[in-house]
Formats: C-alpha cells, structure tokens, sequence
C-alpha cells in the first residue's frame, strides 16, 4: 500500500488465486469512494466461435468441449440442444435423462472442486485448499469424495471424466449398461449424505453483510429444477424461449476486455447461476434440499453474494438425489441417438452450467455445415454483475486493512465462482486508492 | 482414458498430459501421453488434462505418475527436461512461478501437496517438461517441438522401464 499527500492510496496485488482463468482486476478509490471497478479480461476474442465456422455442426460438441476443462459436459449439452434446434430434431425422455443424468456428474463434481478448494479456504482464513487440509483434512477429504462421485458419474456415461467422449448430436454413440450404471448408486448414496453435510459446514460460516440488487436470469422448467433444458425467465419477468433470449442479449466489448460484456437489451445486467436458479426454482427442489435450504436459514431468495457457497451446497444436495433417481430409473434408451438429418436454420441452445447459463447459437447451410456460431458463456453474462458487486463490496470494506480489503474482493469474486478461462486467461488484483 | 493391461507388471503407472490441442505447443504433453500409452504395456493415459487439478481422484493410489506439459523457461524450443517433484525435500510452495500456469491458481506441485494431505498421492510423480515456443490459438505444434514428441516419448518409456 502507499499513500500520496493528496490522501490517495494504492493497494497492489499479483495475482488473484482459485478462480478459474485467467484475468485482471482494479479498483480504485478517490477521497474515500470507490469510482472505479475494471475486470480485465485478456480473451483472444471468441477463437471458437470462429473455429467452428465451416465445419459439420455434428462436430460442434467435440469442439465446444474443449473450452473448459471444468464444465465441458455444458458446452457439449448446449451445442447439441442448438444444433438438434436449428435442424428440427428432438429427443425423447430417456435420452433426456440421461443427458441430465451426465449433467448431474458435472454439477458435482465442478460445485464440490469450488466449494471445498476454491471457495471455503477464504471463509476459514486459510490461504488455499492445502493449508485447509492441514486443519480439516475431513472435510478436505469429503470435497474430493464428491469431486470423485461426478467424474465416476462422467466416466461411465461420458467415457472419460474430462472432456467426454460420448456425446453426439442426436444422444450419445452407446447407451451405459444397465449393471454399470446401477453401480453409481452406492457412490451417490455417500456423496448425497456428503452434501448434506456441506451443507451444514458451509451455513456454520461468518459471512459479511451484504446485499446486491441482482436481476436474476435462469432455466426455469415446470416441475424440476433446470438443468439441461427451458425457457429462461427473469427475477422481473422475462419469460421467453432461448432464441428469443439470443436476441435480447447485446454483448459488447469494452477497450479494457477482450471478453465481451452481456447485457439484456434494455434492461442493463443480469447474474446466471446458483443465486438465479435458487431464486428463479428453488420450489422445485426436491424436499431435501429445500429443508437443507432452510436449516441453513436461507429463505426463497438469496441476494448475499458471500452465501452463494450455501446455495451451490444446496445444489449439491440437488444433483446427488437427481442423479440417484435417474440411475434408479435408468433403461438403456434405445435407440442411443435419434437420427438428426442437416437442414438449413438458426438454432439455439441453453442449459445451466454449474456456474450459470450457457447459451449457443448456430447457423447451418443446407449441409449442415456452420455457418455462424455464436458463444455466450456463463463468465461473460456475469461480468457486469461481478463488477457492481465489486464496488458494493469495496465501498463496504474501506474501514479494512488493505490486506483484508484485497481478500474481500478476491472472494466478491470468487463468489459467483467464474469460470474466466472460458472468457479469458489470468487475473491480478489492484486496488488503487487516491 | 486408455491403455492396455501387462500382466508382467505389478506397479500402477498412469501419464498424464497437461494443456490444450488448441493453443498449438501447449498440446506437447497430450501428444507424449498418448503415445507413452500406446507404445509401452500397463500404463493409463488420463487423457487431456486441462488443469493440475484434475489429477486429483485420477492419480489416486499410482506408485508413478509421469506428468507431461508444455513448458516457458527460456530454454531452445524443444528442450525436453525430467523432473521429479520431492515435495520432501521443499515442503514449501516452489513460488509463484509455478502458480501461473494454472487456470485454478493451484499448480502441479500444490496440487502434490494436497494429495499428499489428504493421503492420495501417487509414490512418485516425475515432471516431463518440453520447451514450446508458440502458444496462440490454433491447433498443430510447432516443428522443433513436434520433433521432441518422438524424443520425449522415448525418455518416459525408459523411465517406466526402469521404474519396474
């Protein structure tokens, strides 16, 4: 930190830990007021987007895939709902059920890695995940049993844990044996008792006092909580189909970014994720995680950023008795995949990545060879968000040391557990005070 | 994941490649993982690894773990170096250097010392290193690293052969 004799004080830091990505941050205060909040993005613009251009859109989840080591079953999921959109194509309830049930492992295993590594070390003043270990290797220990629960999850419905190999367009290349997919009940039975215990852990945190004014946007789907599919509501009333929501989101790019910002038109910033679906769902959790929710003290919305790891244990919670019923339900579908003939057409997909919505846009010729792609991650909806919830926070926490100031702002961060790397590379931290 | 059983060999090796296929000589290690299982019996490819932190639950319970990545020290592109982690011997994080690279914040020598907390750790993990010099988007590696693959691919066969 330095002070200048004007009253204006500096605060830097290199490097900001446990987001996933790459990027920068700055804030900078004036005469006891925040007037500034940048997150730098550093994204070599949409490479993807323009890698899928000219090739068959039955390769798009393959490719789209790769973007994210973390939540790779998303962008798979929300390129095979945009490409079966674009040429007319659905698939019946098994297959459905399976996706969500693969969807499942995601959510587990990306709530469980954010949660007990990334996220709780900030509540436990620990400066990561290792030194948690060295004071609750339990609890440690409970987070990578969940971890290992989705990736077993992924493993036998995707054919691996990381980046599937499974998914196509239309279902997947071969359905899991029944005897294969029984076996995940014991693992799932475990990692749901884990979760509930999650659940209880992380409610037991001292969380800051704070409030955001958040314009919530989710998946809502009438009788289960979204996951892989919907219309996609508003905490102020939206309520329209995913294409209709492609073209009310306006991203734009700031000189500081290379990642773009969205925007709903007219209607300025929204946040996705685990805060909007509680908010947007929450009565369609199943009766165990709704108690969970309330024995944890939230109430049907929670707008305290800090307690977004709640709501993502609650979550938890939720995709371990989803996967639990789906695989006491599960029959092979048969056929593994409906046939998806390539047809000229614009085509859009939304599912909820663990870290909020994830929509793809495509446009194919008669061959079903992209002509258009359009990308927008969960990261980028959020981006403005983050930011207002960056200089509430800041605001907030002047009276603190520097140290303990720059922490609250990395966890303001951290809170809606971005995944950058999807947007961008590497963040920094400075705090800059005049 | 891949590989192919040997009866003859009783220990669990597991290679892993760390990068992406799309930001050129980042794919080095992906390329060396692949090969290393094809080429030598009992050994798994975890597949590409996109971060250190997946390694957790997949290297569980490995007497060695050959991890393979792109690496920026300076060095000729190309330059092919093994290392292995003795967290032992440095129980402190080696710096923030090792840091960066990963997209969590937590490197492969955290993410060894959070194996090794909670009791997970492979026996050993050897580092292989390959010098990249281009790492835009794209696919493809550059040609000097490209003719490391074959090298590289030789040294970790040789080092399973005389792990067993």
């Amino acid at each position: 930190m330095t002070e200048d004799s004007g009253g204006r004080r500096t605060i830097a830091v290199e490097g900001i830990s446990r987001v996933e990505g790459e990027g920068s941050l700055r804030v900078d205060v004036r005469d006891g007021v925040v007037d500034g909040v940048a997150l730098t993005i550093f994204e070599p613009p949409r490479f993807f987007e323009a890698l899928l251009r000219g090739r068959q859109s039955t390769e798009s989840p393959d490719i789209t895939a790769r973007i994210c080591g973390i939540c790779p079953v998303a962008y798979q999921m929300s390129a095979c709902a945009a490409v079966e959109d674009a040429c007319g194509a659905t698939v019946g309830e098994p297959i459905s059920a399976l996706r969500r049930l693969l969807y499942c492992g995601e959510w587990i295993q990306s709530h469980a890695l954010h949660i007990y590594l990334l996220h709780a070390p900030d509540f436990l003043g620990c400066a990561d995940a290792i030194e948690l270990a060295a004071r609750d290797r339990a609890a440690v220990e409970r987070g990578l049993t969940l971890k290992r629960t989705g990736n077993q999850l992924m493993e036998t419905i995707g054919g691996r844990s990381i980046h599937p190999v499974n998914v196509k367009v239309g279902g997947f290349y071969r359905a899991p044996a029944r005897d294969r997919v029984a076996a995940l009940a014991e693992p799932l039975h475990l990692a749901l008792d884990a979760a509930l215990a999650t659940v209880e852990w992380v409610s037991g945190f001292d969380f800051p006092e704070v409030e955001g004014d958040y314009r919530f946007v989710a998946l809502r789907s009438p009788g289960r909580y979204p996951i892989e599919s919907g219309r996609i509501a508003s905490s102020d009333g939206l309520d329209v189909s995913p294409a209709e929501f492609a073209d009310l989101v306006i991203e734009e790019h700031v000189a500081r970014s290379t990642a773009l910002q969205a925007r709903i038109e007219g209607r300025l910033d929204y946040l996705t994720g685990p805060l909007a679906r509680y908010a947007l769902n929450a009565s369609e959790l199943p009766d165990i995680a709704r108690h969970a929710a309330t024995r944890a003290g939230l109430g049907a919305v929670c707008v305290n950023p800090f307690q977004s790891i709640i709501v993502r244990a609650v979550e938890l919670v939720f995709a371990c008795h989803e996967a639990l019923r789906l695989v006491e339900a599960y029959e092979p579908p048969e056929p593994a995949a409906v046939a998806v003939p390539p047809r000229a057409g614009v085509g859009t997909g939304a599912t909820e990545a663990p870290r909020g919505l994830l929509f793809h846009r495509y446009e194919l010729d008669q061959d079903g060879v992209i002509v258009a792609a359009r990308i927008v991650p969960p990261t980028s909806q959020n981006l403005i968000t983050i930011e207002s919830d960056l200089r509430r926070v800041a605001q907030d926490g002047l009276a603190l040391p520097d140290d303990e100031l720059t922490w609250r702002c990395e966890q303001a961060v951290r809170n809606h557990d971005p995944c950058i790397s999807c947007a961008t590379h590497f963040l920094d931290v400075t705090v800059v005070r005049r | 994941m891949k590989g192919h059983d040997d009866p003859g060999a009783g220990l669990r090796i597991v290679v892993a490649g760390i990068g992406s296929e799309y930001r050129r000589d980042d794919g080095a290690g992906p390329a060396v993982a692949a090969q290393v299982a094809d080429l030598v019996g009992g050994v798994t490819d975890l597949g590409t690894i996109a971060d250190p932190l997946d390694l957790l639950g997949l290297w569980d319970g490995a007497d060695l773990a050959v991890v393979v990545d792109a690496v920026r020290s300076g060095a000729k592109p190309g330059t092919v170096r093994l290392v292995e982690l003795d967290i032992a011997s440095r129980p402190e994080p080696v710096g923030d250097a090792s840091r960066t690279t990963s997209t969590h914040g937590m490197g492969l020598t955290d993410v060894f010392r959070l194996a090794q907390a909670v009791g997970t750790a492979p026996g050993r993990v050897v580092v292989v290193g390959i010098e990249g010099s281009d790492f835009a988007q794209g696919t493809g590696l550059s040609p000097a690293v490209a003719r490391s693959v074959p090298q590289a691919t030789r040294w970790v066969a040789e080092l399973i052969g005389d792990a067993r």
